[in-house]
Parts: structure tokens; sequence; C-alpha cells
């Protein structure tokens, strides 16, 4: 806080009742929180250290220690959907930081119906990810959908997208691209706004061209709208689940499916909950882990810098 | 110079077209007879019924999903934007150790992945007797909405100016009014904005609502055209009508406040 | 005078609200079954005043009720008393204690199809009673091919012919999404060769001789030579209905509801097609997949005499043939075959059906038969897709199976 902004000093007994007033103001938000995301939380770890098995009553509920990570360690399945993440992650995020970065500089070149424009692009976004899904799963039905009349049409032969381990992948990227790469786009928009065109006119003026300009001026000052988008977006594809479980319910096989999923289906499908929980911490360890790999990377004081 | 203009409009216009196409085409398709819907695809249409979207209200209760909805994503505003402006309020003006520790909870919370949490959740609630009921959604959606609540609030007050406040303050008036009669009118628009969000967030949640309610009479509306499923067929006429509708408020919402959703967006690098 | 009738309806309203007995059925409720059961629980609730019958809606995809009921069932909710299982599920919620055992009301299991209630019992008691019969079998275009095939290989000639003299796009189509449905067609080709999942003892068989043929079957149906379009992966029930209703297949394996639709006016195939078992390799027996719902009672409800009572009315020789002209489910009451009145409800000839049911086999029972069937439909569809060699994804199963088997101590003794 600046010392412009701060408010003046007070004596000390004036602190301590703000103090207790503030902790009035916080716990109720706080308690909740506690309740619903970090309590859940224990209980998962406690959970996986047991066998529990809904279906199969007759094992009880022994203690069994580590062995459901044991199992998890050794589950092809699990490694294949591990895989599978990664590879969601990589594909759609670079697809959606290159595409909402055109759209941004085309939305910051905007004169007229910057609104109108700005609606129409919001919609993707603001869909649920279930209706995107929907959308895109029936353009890509076999033997007759959109996709692939249009591949004939243009002379192609279509594969049997859904039934093809490496086809079904393209609706699925193609879907997530859809909808994400205006919210990227709205991101880099707000950065680029923030530039000085004053910077960009001298530029012009010692004679460097329009991508000379971009490369020199334009993106560097974009770097961090650029990382805080990518972040949030890869954290994203990580915890991606409404849009596999709708369109392909990880199939074919289990050939997209992402570990989000594969939790899912041991947890509330299989109901085998010991080794669903273990699933759960990994996926939980992971996430936390590469959040704060990616903070930190980022520069993360910068973010809670301008917070306290 | 004029030229460059053009080009950029033109990548602009194919951009929001191929934003838009899908969302044509399937309320295109919505529209359609059942039997030309995978006849072969034109741009325009030849022949526009309702019986899909008659089909989904009358013989699918279309309406319980939607009111479902309704209920769990407004609970969980109104009690999110409360008790997080509350939080963000002392967290932005007030004084006191644990304001940095504080954030970085409610940060780290925000990232935690839904999935983790499901199964705890479920047996939890399962023990309360609150599966299949409205205060068994809008409690787990309060893990997600209250640190998006408190993050964008604590943001949106530190950039209130501080005069009127202070000026309250000498005056003698206690926090709690200051609070209320002053910075409250002041940040309406922010409040408008972060109950906005919430609500588009908790309308589209799935994985909640997926596993915590059991039947058609508590699905929320993303679930139920989901499982729309009969015995053995995908009826994709009502799929697409019940997509339309499930788009129609959100749509509408964002027509509304596009503005402050993008202002929204950008001050907190909210996760999308 | 007004005060005393006041008096009389409040007291009424009182004595029924305390002798009525409210039962919760589960079942499927949509379409024509819905018709089907409100008729029936409205005669049986005539016939039975103190006693109402609520319909608590599942939803209609079998994978979901099945999770439904196992969550209520788990919280030992006491309702709902009566439940519609489907076949497979028997055994699972037997042995984990969730239905009861109905022994003690001596049910009549003869008069039932024997695989019907062999696949209805666990540990030698009668735990739910059949209620409609289901079997996958082989529908076949009259106007295309001469007979119904005598085995595989004739089922592919006479396909491949018709297809290629005829312009049908589709030689066979049957349902390869990898769900269950691809599991009772992988069994039908299982026990074309004589194969089976589960041996006498318990084992898994899955990588026998006859298990690598069946799939190869499968596989080479698709990519060699050609008679199943590899859309199937994607398709289920409805789906291969719709190819072959419009006139795209010349042969199509799916359930018995499919009939009574295709021979609606609107269908392209009416009065052109007719039904036979699957056939099995040369030499071997024909298998149809034993598929249906049997009904239970909650092993928690209150009134499990009530609820046995309601079973009891709906699997009557009446509310059968009344669900077969209906709904066109088929009866589970041998006796009911060669009768004038089932011939009258049904649009399959009923000695069609018979036939076809006498080769009815039902699938492993056993309590993790779901799980069991997971593994497999992952397998299956794997090596259909084309992801991995038909023999190493039997032998991935295989062995997922018996770690199965092997966590819920239900493996073989050695």
């Amino acid at each position: 806080m600046s010392p412009a902004s701060a408010p003046p000093p007070a004596p000390a007994s004036w602190r301590r009742h703000e103090a207790r007033l503030a902790w009035a103001f916080v716990l109720p938000a706080l308690g909740l929180v506690a309740t619903v995301a970090v309590f859940p939380i224990a209980w998962t770890v406690w959970e996986s250290l047991h066998l529990h098995d809904l279906r199969m009553p007759w094992l009880g509920r022994p203690f069994v220690g580590v062995a459901n990570y044991v199992e998890a360690a050794g589950d092809r399945r699990l490694w294949s959907a591990v895989g599978h993440t990664g590879l969601f992650a990589v594909l759609t995020v670079s697809l959606e930081l290159t595409g909402g970065l055109v759209l941004a500089l085309g939305l910051d070149r905007l004169r007229r119906a910057a609104g109108l424009v700005r609606t129409a692009v919001l919609l993707p976004w603001a869909l649920p990810t279930v209706v995107a899904a929907l959308i895109w799963r029936f353009i890509f039905e076999s033997p007759a959908g959109l996709a692939t009349a249009m591949a004939t049409r243009a002379g192609l032969e279509a594969p049997t997208w859904f039934a093809d381990a490496v086809a079904a992948w393209v609706p699925l990227v193609l879907a997530d691209v859809w909808k994400t790469t205006p919210f990227v786009a709205i991101l880099l928009l707000a950065g680029l706004q923030a530039i000085d065109p004053a910077l960009s006119e001298a530029a012009a003026v010692d004679g460097a061209g329009p991508w000379r300009r971009f490369t020199g001026i334009t993106l560097p000052l974009l770097r961090p709208a650029l990382l805080v988008a990518c972040l949030f977006r890869t954290l994203d594809a990580l915890r991606v689940f409404d849009l596999v479980y709708v369109m392909t319910g990880g199939g074919p096989g289990t050939a997209t499916e992402p570990i989000a999923l594969y939790t899912f289906s041991t947890l509330l499908q299989n109901l085998r909950f010991g080794f669903g929980a273990a699933l759960s911490v990994l996926v939980f360890v992971a996430a936390f882990g590469l959040a704060s790999l990616a903070i930190r990377v980022m520069g993360g004081d910068a973010f809670l810098e301008r917070r306290s | 110079m004029r030229r460059r203009a053009w080009g950029w409009t033109a990548v602009t216009a194919a951009l929001v077209a191929a934003l838009l196409g899908p969302l044509y085409w399937a309320v295109l398709s919505s529209l359609t007879p059942e039997p030309r819907l995978f006849a072969a695809p034109g741009l325009v249409p030849r022949a526009l019924v309702l019986t899909h979207y008659r089909a989904l209200f009358e013989d699918h209760d279309f309406w319980v999903p939607v009111a479902n909805s309704l209920i769990v994503a407004g609970t969980t505003t109104v009690v999110s934007v409360v008790l997080g402006a509350l939080c963000a309020y002392a967290t932005a003006r007030l004084r006191f150790r644990g304001k940095a520790p504080i954030l970085a909870f409610v940060l780290a919370v925000s990232m935690f992945p839904q999935i983790a949490i499901v199964s705890p959740l479920y047996m939890v609630l399962r023990a309360a007797g609150l599966l299949n009921t409205y205060p068994g959604l809008v409690l787990p959606y309060l893990s997600f909405a209250m640190p998006l609540t408190i993050w964008l609030l604590d943001g949106y007050f530190r950039q209130l100016p501080l005069d009127l406040e202070e000026a309250a303050l000498v005056d003698g008036a206690g926090r709690l009014r200051t609070l209320k009669e002053i910075v409250l009118p002041l940040a309406w628009p922010g409040l408008a904005t972060t109950a906005i969000l919430t609500f588009l967030y908790s309308w589209n949640e799935f994985l909640f609502a997926l596993s915590f309610t059991l039947g058609p009479e508590r699905y929320t509306v993303p679930v139920a055209i989901a499982l729309f499923r009969g015995q053995y067929q995908v009826p994709w006429g009502q799929i697409l009508a019940g997509a339309v509708v499930a788009t129609v408020p959100v749509a509408a919402v964002v027509m509304v406040a596009q503005r402050r959703i993008t202002a929204g967006l950008t001050s907190g690098a909210v996760k999308g | 005078m007004r005060r005393l009738v006041a008096a009389c309806v409040l007291a009424s309203a009182g004595c029924t609200s305390v002798s009525d007995r409210v039962l919760t059925f589960s079942g499927s409720v949509v379409g024509r079954e819905s018709e089907v059961i409100r008729r029936q629980l409205d005669r049986f609730q005539r016939a039975h005043p103190s006693i109402r019958v609520a319909v608590r809606a599942t939803p209609d995809a079998a994978d979901q009720r099945h999770q439904l009921y196992v969550q209520w069932l788990n919280a030992r909710a006491s309702e709902p008393d009566i439940l519609q299982l489907d076949v497979v599920w028997t055994p699972e919620f037997a042995a984990a204690g969730w239905i009861a055992n109905l022994d003690r009301f001596r049910p009549p299991g003869h008069e039932f199809f024997a695989p019907a209630i062999a696949a209805a019992q666990w540990n030698g008691s009668v735990y739910a009673l059949p209620w409609f019969v289901d079997v996958g079998m082989l529908y076949w275009r009259t106007d295309l091919v001469p007979h119904a095939p005598r085995d595989l290989r004739e089922l592919s000639e006479l396909a491949a012919r018709a297809r290629d003299d005829r312009r049908v796009p589709f030689g066979l189509v049957w349902q390869g999404a990898r769900y269950e449905g691809l599991v009772t067609v992988f069994l039908e080709y299982l026990g074309a060769f004589g194969g089976r999942v589960l041996d006498e003892r318990g084992g898994v068989a899955l990588e026998s001789e006859p298990a690598q043929r069946a799939v190869a079957a499968m596989f080479d149906a698709i990519y060699r030579d050609r008679i199943v379009p590899a859309a199937v992966l994607t398709w289920q029930e409805e789906q291969t209905r719709f190819a072959f209703q419009n006139g795209q297949a010349v042969f199509m394996r799916n359930w018995p509801y499919a009939y009574a639709l295709l021979q609606e006016p609107a269908s392209g195939v009416a009065g052109r097609f007719a039904v036979a078992p699957m056939p099995a390799a040369p030499g071997g027996t024909p298998t149809a997949t034993l598929g249906g719902s049997a009904l239970a009672v909650n092993a928690h409800s209150d009134q499990p005499d009530d609820a046995y009572r309601l079973v009891d009315y709906l699997l009557q020789p009446e509310q059968m043939i009344e669900r077969a002209r209906i709904a066109g489910e088929l009866p589970t009451r041998p006796a009911l075959y060669g009768t004038r009145e089932l011939e009258a409800a049904m649009t399959m000839p009923p000695a069609d059906a018979l036939a076809i049911i006498e080769h009815a086999t039902p699938r492993p029972v056993t309590p993790v038969y779901s799980q069991l069937s997971e593994i497999l439909q992952v397998s299956l569809h794997r090596a259909l897709t084309r992801q991995q060699m038909p023999r190493e994804a039997l032998r991935e199963a295989a062995a997922a199976m018996r770690a199965l088997l092997a966590r819920a101590k239900l493996d073989p003794p050695t």
C-alpha cells in the first residue's frame, strides 16, 4: 500500500478493536471455505489409506496404509490418463494463446461495433461446457454430421471420429479452443490496451516495420498477461472433465480419458472410494505443485504484492 | 495503411464467424425436424419446427432443471457475494495481522481441482442426508464461489477512493456503518460484476451437480442435458433444444453485461 | 349438520392416512412402459384399497439407474420398496445384502424360463423374479437373403453378396460402442465358438482359443470382410435400428423391442424381415445373450410382504400379456407361448421368439459382474478400434479380471 492511501495511524486500543472487527468479518467466509474445501481434502487423505469399495461391502473398510498408492503407481490406465491430460493441455493452450492473441489484436483495432463484437465473442465462453461439448459432438457425429459432410465435399475421406483413437482428439481440442479462446483474448486485450501507443509510434518513426514493432515492443510488454493466461488455461486444461465426459466418455476404449475422468469413474461409477481417494490426492498434489511452481516462475510475489 | 486495417477487419470477422458459426448451427438444428437432422446440411433452413422444444417441456419437464439451476445458482451467488464482500472489505481496508496468509489461502483454494474433493463431499452430504437437495449443492458450490468473490471484491475494494471512507471515520462513524452507508453504494458496480460472474460459474457447473444429485427432480440444467438419453437412443433434436434453452439466460446476461464481465475477468485474472 | 359432516370427513381423512400403506416402485417408466406400469399399478391399487403405490422415476440408461440404486441401497434407504433390476444386477445386490431373500414366499421358480430364474438366484436362494425377458437376435431381410444363415461363415457370405448385388451399404450392424451392449454382442460370438468368460470354477477363461476366435471374428467383420461398418463402434441399439429401418443393412443384431417398431408403416422394411438366433461357428450351437429385467424387494423395506404382493401381481400371466401387447416385452413364462392370447398380443410371432429364447445364455452370474463387464468393454473396444492387438487386449482383460476377483475374494480356490 502506498503511503498516500494508507489510513492515518491509530492508537493501540483502536487497532485491537479493528483487528477483532476484521476477524469477525472474515471468519464466516473463511469458516465456510475451510468446511467445504479444506476439511474434505483432509478426509480424502485419510480415506486414501483405507480399502473402501461400496460395491463390495463384505470387504469392510480396513486400513491398508499406502496400498492404494502402490496400486496407483503400477496402474497403466492412470499413466495413460496422465499422458492424455498432458497432451490435451499442450494442444489446447498453445492453440488458445495463438488464437487469443490474434483475436485480441483484431479487437484492439476495432473502431465500431466493439460492444457487439465483444458480446459475440463472449458467448462461447459463457456457455456451459456441457452445451459446447454437445454442439461439437453433434457436428462431428458419424456418419452424417456436418464435419464429415464438409470433409466429403472437399474430397477427403473422413474417419469415424469418435471410433478412432487419434481422430477423436480433433473435436475435443476444437471444442475447448472454441470455448476458451475468447477468455484468453479478453485477458490479452486488456494487456494490449495498457501499452502506451507512443512507444509504437516512436519505433515507427525510427523506421521499424510492423512485425519488428510487434516482436520488439508489443510482445515483451504483453508478457505478464500472456503468462497469466497461460497459467490459468494450463491449470484448467489439467482439470478438464465436463468436456470429455460428455463428448467421448473417455473413449474410444480409454484413448481420450483424462485424469479427472478416470478419478470420477473410479469414485462415483465404480464406487471404489479408497483407491479413488488416492487418485484424488495425487491429482491435488500435482495441481498444487504445478500452480506453485508456475507462480514462482512468474514472479508470484507480484501477484500478492499488490494485495498486501 | 487502409489495407492493413481491412486485413485486420477480415481476420477479426473470420474469427467471430468461427465463434458464432457452431452456435448458429446448433440453433438451426434444434428447429429442424428429426428426419432431416442428418440430411444434407445447408446454411439456409428449409423447414423450421418447434417439436423438439415442445417435447422438451411437455414430455421431459424441462422446467424442473431450469428451476433447480436458478435456485442453486441464485442462492450460491447471494451467499457468496454477501459473505465475500464482508471478508473482502476486511482484507482490503482493515488493518490486522494475517491478511496476506488469508489471501494466499483463498488463492490456493481456488486452485483445488474439484475432482479431489468430490468423494469426501459426497460422503459428508450422504451422512447428513443432503444428497439430492438444494443445500447439498449450494454448499459444495461455495467451495469455488467464495474464493472467487473474495478475490474479486478484495481487488475491487482496494481501488475505491479512500476519501469518503476516511471522512466518515473521522466523523466518528463505526466501520460497519461506513461499510453499509458509504462503501456499498460506491461499490455496487463491482458487486454486480462479481455477482454476475458467480452466477455464470454456478449455472454452468457440472461435476458437483452430476455427483450430488440422484434423480431428475434435482438435476440442474447442464446435468439434465448431458444425461438426456432414452433407453437406447440419443435424441439430438431435443438435446440441441435443451442446449439452446440452457444458453438463453447466459446469452442474455452476456449481452446486458459484457462490459462488466470483461472488466471483471481482467481485474482479478480470474480462473477461466 | 355441516359441522358433523366436516368432522366425519376429517376423521376419515385421518383414518386413511394412518392405514394407507405406501409402496414405492422404482423402474423404467419411459414411453410405452410408462403406460403399462401405470395401468397395472392402478388395477393393483383398486384390488388392494389400503395400499398406495408411488412411482419413483429413475434415469432411463441402465448404468445410471445402477449407480443410483447402489447409492440408495448402500445408504440403507427403505425406499424404493420394489426395484426393477437389470438381469445382471441380482447377484451383486444379493451378495451385498441389499435385496431381500424371497425364498420364504415360496416363489414359483419353475414357472419361469430356466436361464432367467437361474440368473435371479445367488447362493441357492431366489432374490428376484424375472419380469420380462430380452434375448439378442438376428434380424434378417427376407427380400435380400433367401434364408437365415446357418452359421457365421454363411452370415458373412450372405451379407457380402447382398451388399454387393443390391448395393445395400452395410452387411451387418451390431452395437459396438463402449458399453454393456458391446459385451452382449461379444458373448454371442464367444458362445458361437463354444467359449465362456468364467469357467465352472469361477476362473477367468478369456485367453482361450474360442475367445481369441470370437474377437477375431468381430474384428475381421469390420476390417477384413468389411460387412460391418466401423461406425458401429459408436452405435448403441437405436442407431443400429435406424440403419436397418432405413434399409441400409442386410442383417441387424438387436433386441426384441425393435420388432414392433420395424413393422410400423413409417419403417422402410415393414413386412420384409424376420428374426433368427445369432448363428454359431460351423459345428457350434447358437447363443442368445439373456437380457431383460427382474423385480426385487428392498432388503430394508418396511413392508416386504406388501412389496412381494405387488411383485407377484405384476408377474401374473394377465399382466405379462398386457406388457407384451403395449410395450413389446417378452413374458418370462414358457406356458404363455403357444396361447392364442399371446399370439394376438405380440407383433413378433411367439414361436420365433421361443425358438431364440431356447438358446438364451445368462451373462456370468457373479456379484462383480458389472466390474468385469467394464474391464471387458474397455479391452474389446480397444481391440476393435485397433489400439491394441486382440490377443493382447484379451490377455490384459483376463489379468485385470483375475486381479478384481482376488480383490473381491471371489477367486476360485487354487
